[in-house]
């Protein structure tokens, strides 16, 4: 019965993947998506409606010049309008921006290089701190106890270095990763877990406390303001002028804010994903897999193991730097706060839920995960407490939704989301939504004989690094 | 200074773990473009020996000479980077990738490719990669793979394992090439076939080949010399015919009774 | 032979608290010398000033006047974190896998001791219990702890490690993540349905607050006095009779016999007729029933709990369980005790030596410094062979 509803479905995939079909199929469903959340900007449906047609296309057999150019509207045009008429879908966005990019980063260690890393939030902290500190006014409150900077202190820098912070966010990232990778040299598996669990809440807890002697990071309340980018004389006059009427009002500087902060967090990810996969097919990437795989025969094969974990850590940290910067910048305020463990834990499911060692994969897994605590989560607790404002109740046991207790708001239960996802991916889909899929390259003889291979390689694996897997069983080699 | 035609010299080579001593002064040196086995029981310290070879194990005493390199205590990338290549007993490849990639990997060494090209796809990557892939494409053919390239490597069966083995070591571009029991588990007309494959290799290619084996037939077959090694020492070595009458290998492998049993 | 195996046991009895004895002795000794050998070279620094010029004493005496509680309280924290850290040494032993929902576990018990005691409070049974009746009900919520967590234990085995079984090491590990974060949330979930509040406070019964004078150390100024809580001499004798308790149970007994088989090798131990699975049921049964009692203690001492308690002290107890040797019992023993003297000895002297530039809150901060130094450059622990460890 399963068998059949999964090859129905499979039917149909394949007629809406067959000619035009695709075409009418991804357009069509990007102008409903967009009219949707056009009108009822609150709806969730709505909502996913338009992030269904923005992910599809990827999926379906489409021309790749129609293709970028459907990802080009959506991310310039659409997105930026809908943002300016609800900003709290910008929000979603940029962090689904964000988050990708974080877990892409942590893909790389986890996903391609096979290390767990419990602490990597630590990163995405060095960037945050990076230019809140250089690009606030702390460098000048050194000796000041915090919360009692004098009225006046003047910036440290131009608000414009930002962009230059975001490349050494990059840099200063990569090379904590490279020194917090150094345990990777000696230690694997499950102690090295633990190992970059400590790291990530030392920094976390450096954050928290160097507010002496040297006032760093203003401890637990936190650096703010920190400078954004100065907008050109102009630019909002000039987007107002072409988006106006969709929009059906001025933006104001705040909201421009929203739309430019989401546009440098797609260019960060674009440049990620491209790296990503760029890295991934060439000798670094394979290498990276070969050590997830069989450390030990790799290393015969001339691979110098501890050199490209290394490199696997100071890549991976990279990215997390580059948005850390980003991060500071956006929400103007850094504190210790949103560098916590189960940060470090939310990015790494993501990373699982969508596919341990899959790009597209963690891209997903990041949005699913961000729009079920966003907007899901969200919106149950909304509910929530418009029933317990309400006088319904439920008939049986009498139960009147206004004793419910206000401590029940779904939207804390990130802990519970997150562990439940972690929980049933191990035991049910340890490979994730979206399995990693080995290239197939166009080989001379395959080509010739590809029908004949009968078997099915979709499912790479389960992704997950197993050095203890005994060697396959020798069976009968009928090919000879 | 040994022959310079000889491509691997090792002396009084010693491997320790804690109190045991798995490799105990071997010497031995093979001369380049030869067939040579390593055989002896069980636990006679060959994979260590060839471990200590192929740089994953430091010795403890003794140097290696490799085509002119002390390579001793060297990292493997070093060691595969002279040209040493090697397989392993429980074939060991990357099971969840394809078998190209397996080779690819395999050429690891022979790639210039920086992570910067590789980014920006210069010119030079692709064109290296291309060249790459053909010759691993080459190279499966060689072995006797066809079509199965973008297979998953631990989806083959097990006699196409240990050709996609061989496979990727080639891919290292070797001049000494390690086998660590190339045949076991093969059924007869497979071994025959794999020992056509070694004399190939060290007849079209030049390859100088070190054998671990098991299989007598096999190694009276194919090795042109032989040494026997029994509790981490070398207790014989010669040709396949000095080798069966040796009256200490026959003790080594069925016991002192047949030993004499069989010289009486 | 009855007498033989009395005494083997008797033996199994007398030795851990020997070694307990040793410890607890050794690691204060050392740390006390260690401690007046740095004030005394820190004797005329900018410390030793400011000490002088606020309280009238110079640095080693003040050094040596606290060090009587400082040893106290270290000794105190060092069997609670003991009790939880043996937890996840058995766990290890037997799976080779980190249970990271220890922590949980250990809060589960807590919460369920907890509980019981407000109950209890709230009937009014408590107040008017007399003097031996608090330690009655004490000894029921430590029991009812040790239910709780046991049982959960049991059944995180059952529904998320044991399917997992035999997968890469890392996948149990995840799953045990998502364990740990689910559990705290339930926690918070059922407290907060309750009663509106997910943190929880012991109620005030008995003399467990009372302070028993030890002696009084004159000074010029004013004399220190040295006691000890009640709840503190409660805590250090409740952990000791459940660390001999439990190491009579692993090595005199046969289903500690059972156990030892199964960490050596599973298969083997199989072949033999052993049943694997109820072993290591058993083993997280024990673990958890002395994490939970940990938990109980640990409400007793700290009086506030909260579903995230168990994260601190499960992270020190881990650490405690690597420095002494991962999956060695006595080891998790001698590394409780050292984390509870390095924390006890922080927290007291760290803020004064550096003039309050760096001061208890970096307590956490040392203990994880601990752990990632034993891990990176000896992962066997003090206790535990060198042996290579498998990835």
């Amino acid at each position: 019965m399963k068998i059949k509803i999964r090859e129905t479905l499979r039917t149909v995939a394949e007629y809406l993947n067959r000619g035009k079909a695709p075409y009418f199929l991804s357009i069509g469903l990007t102008i409903l998506g967009f009219v949707l959340v056009y009108l009822s900007p609150r709806s969730i449906p709505a909502f996913l409606v338009f992030a269904a047609a923005a992910g599809l296309p990827y999926f379906l057999s489409i021309k790749k010049s129609i293709k970028l150019a459907l990802a080009v509207l959506v991310a310039i045009v659409l997105v930026p309008v809908l943002g300016a008429r609800n900003i709290f879908y910008l929000e979603v966005i940029f962090q689904i921006a964000v988050f990708s990019a974080l877990a892409l980063g942590l893909n790389i260690v986890v996903g391609f290089s096979g290390l767990l890393n419990f602490g990597y939030m630590a990163f995405y902290a060095v960037g945050a701190y990076l230019w809140a500190f250089f690009g606030s006014q702390q460098p000048f409150l050194l000796h000041a106890i915090p919360g009692t900077a004098p009225i006046g202190t003047q910036f440290f820098m131009a608000a414009d270095w930002f962009y230059l912070f975001i490349f050494l966010g990059v840099i200063v990232a990569a090379i904590v990763g490279l020194i917090l990778g150094l345990p990777v040299l000696r230690v694997r598996g499950d102690y090295l877990a633990i190992i970059t669990l400590g790291f990530g809440e030392i920094v976390r807890q450096l954050a928290n406390n160097l507010d002496k002697p040297l006032n760093l990071t203003n401890g637990p309340q936190g650096i703010t303001p920190i400078q954004r980018p100065t907008l050109p004389d102009g630019v909002i006059r000039f987007f107002n002028g072409i988006f106006e009427p969709l929009v059906g009002r001025p933006v104001t500087v705040n909201q421009f804010y929203n739309i430019l902060f989401y546009l440098i967090a797609l260019v960060v990810v674009i440049v990620a994903i491209v790296i990503t996969y760029r890295l991934d097919d060439s000798k670094v990437g394979r290498a990276w897999t070969a050590i997830r795989e069989d450390e030990l025969a790799a290393t015969a094969m001339g691979i110098p193991a501890n050199k490209l974990k290394l490199g696997a850590f100071a890549v991976g940290a990279s990215f997390a730097g580059a948005m850390g910067v980003l991060f500071a910048a956006s929400r103007t305020f850094v504190s210790p706060e949103s560098f916590t463990f189960l940060q470090s834990v939310g990015v790494l499911t993501m990373v699982i839920l969508g596919g341990i060692g899959s790009i597209p994969g963690v891209i997903i897994g990041a949005s699913v995960v961000i729009i079920l605590n966003l907007q899901v989560l969200q919106s149950f607790s909304l509910f929530l407490s418009r029933l317990r404002q309400s006088d319904a109740y439920i008939p049986i046991i009498n139960f009147y939704w206004r004793d419910l207790s206000n401590q029940l708001d779904p939207s804390k239960y990130q802990r519970l989301v997150f562990g439940i996802i972690l929980i049933l991916m191990m035991i049910y889909r340890p490979a994730g939504i979206l399995p990693a899929a080995r290239r197939k390259r166009e080989l001379r003889v395959a080509k010739l004989e590809a029908d004949s291979a009968s078997v099915d390689n979709g499912n790479g694996g389960n992704g997950l690094p197993d050095v203890d897997k005994p060697a396959a069983s020798p069976k009968e080699d009928n090919h000879a | 200074m040994p022959d310079p035609v000889d491509i691997l010299a090792t002396t009084n080579v010693v491997k320790r773990f804690g109190g045991l001593t798995a490799v105990n002064k071997m010497s031995f040196t093979i001369r380049q473009g030869c067939i040579y086995s390593i055989i002896g029981p069980n636990g006679a310290g060959k994979t260590t020996f060839f471990n200590t070879i192929s740089g994953l194990y430091k010795p403890e005493e003794g140097s290696i000479l490799f085509d002119g390199h002390r390579i001793e205590g060297q990292p493997p990338e070093k060691i595969t980077a002279l040209h040493m290549a090697r397989t392993f007993q429980n074939i060991r490849l990357f099971g969840g990738m394809t078998v190209v990639e397996n080779i690819l990997v395999g050429a690891y060494t022979r790639l210039k490719q920086s992570s910067i090209q590789a980014v920006f796809r210069t010119r030079a990557f692709l064109d290296e990669e291309k060249k790459a892939e053909s010759r691993a494409e080459e190279l499966m053919e060689y072995v006797g793979l066809y079509g199965v390239g973008n297979e998953l490597a631990a989806s083959l069966p097990y006699g196409a394992q240990r050709r996609v083995e061989i496979a990727r070591a080639l891919a290292s571009e070797p001049k000494l090439l390690l086998l660590d029991e190339p045949t076991a588990g093969m059924n007869p007309s497979e071994s025959a076939d794999a020992l056509q494959l070694f004399r190939r290799l060290r007849d079209d290619l030049g390859i100088t080949i070190l054998l671990i084996e098991h299989d007598m037939k096999v190694v009276m077959n194919v090795s042109e010399r032989i040494t026997v090694m029994d509790y981490g020492e070398k207790i014989a070595e010669g040709t396949p015919k000095e080798i069966a009458a040796n009256p200490r290998v026959i003790e080594a492998y069925l016991g002192r009774g047949a030993a004499a049993a069989m010289t009486a | 032979m009855r007498r033989l195996i009395k005494s083997a046991g008797l033996r199994e009895i007398l030795l851990p608290l020997g070694r307990m004895a040793v410890f607890v002795l050794g690691a204060g000794a050392l740390m006390s010398v260690v401690m007046v050998v740095l004030a005394l070279l820190c004797r005329g620094s900018g410390a030793d000033k400011l000490l002088l010029s606020t309280q009238n004493v110079n640095i080693v005496f003040y050094t040596m006047a606290n060090l009587p509680q400082v040893l106290i309280d270290g000794v105190t924290i060092g069997f609670v974190y003991a009790a939880i850290a043996l937890g996840y040494t058995m766990v290890y032993g037997v799976l080779e896998f980190i249970n990271f929902a220890h922590s949980e576990i250990f809060a589960i018990g807590a919460f369920a001791g907890v509980e019981f005691l407000i109950i209890m409070d709230k009937i009014g049974v408590l107040a008017t219990s007399g003097t031996y009746g608090p330690y009655l009900y004490l000894t029921l919520a430590l029991a009812i702890g040790m239910l709780a967590a046991g049982g959960i234990a049991v059944l995180i085995e059952r529904t998320a490690y044991r399917p997992l079984r035999g997968a890469p090491r890392l996948v149990p590990l995840i799953s045990a993540i998502g364990v740990s974060f689910a559990l705290q949330d339930i926690i918070r979930l059922v407290e907060s349905l309750t009663t509106g509040q997910f943190y929880r406070v012991i109620p005030t019964f008995g003399n467990f607050d009372d302070k028993i004078l030890l002696f009084t150390i004159q000074t010029a100024s004013a004399p220190i006095k040295v006691d000890i809580q009640v709840k503190s001499v409660i805590v250090i004798a409740a952990a000791v009779m459940m660390l001999v308790g439990l190491n009579y149970i692993v090595n005199a007994t046969r289903i500690g016999k059972a156990i030892r088989s199964v960490a050596q090798d599973r298969d083997t131990a199989a072949i033999m007729g052993i049943g694997v699975n109820g072993v290591i049921a058993f083993t997280f049964l024990i673990g958890g029933a002395l994490g939970g009692a940990a938990g109980v203690l640990y409400a007793l001492k700290f009086t506030r709990i909260d579903p995230f308690v168990g994260f601190m002290p499960g992270m020190k107890a881990f650490t405690a369980a690597v420095v002494g040797g991962i999956g060695n019992l006595t080891g998790a023993l001698l590394g409780g005790i050292i984390l509870g003297m390095l924390e006890s000895f922080a927290g007291a002297y760290l803020g004064t030596f550096t003039m309050g530039n760096f001061g208890s809150e970096y307590k956490d901060i040392i203990a994880f410094l601990i752990l990632i130094i034993v891990i990176v450059f000896r992962p066997s622990g003090l206790l535990g062979e060198q042996i290579s460890q498998k990835a």
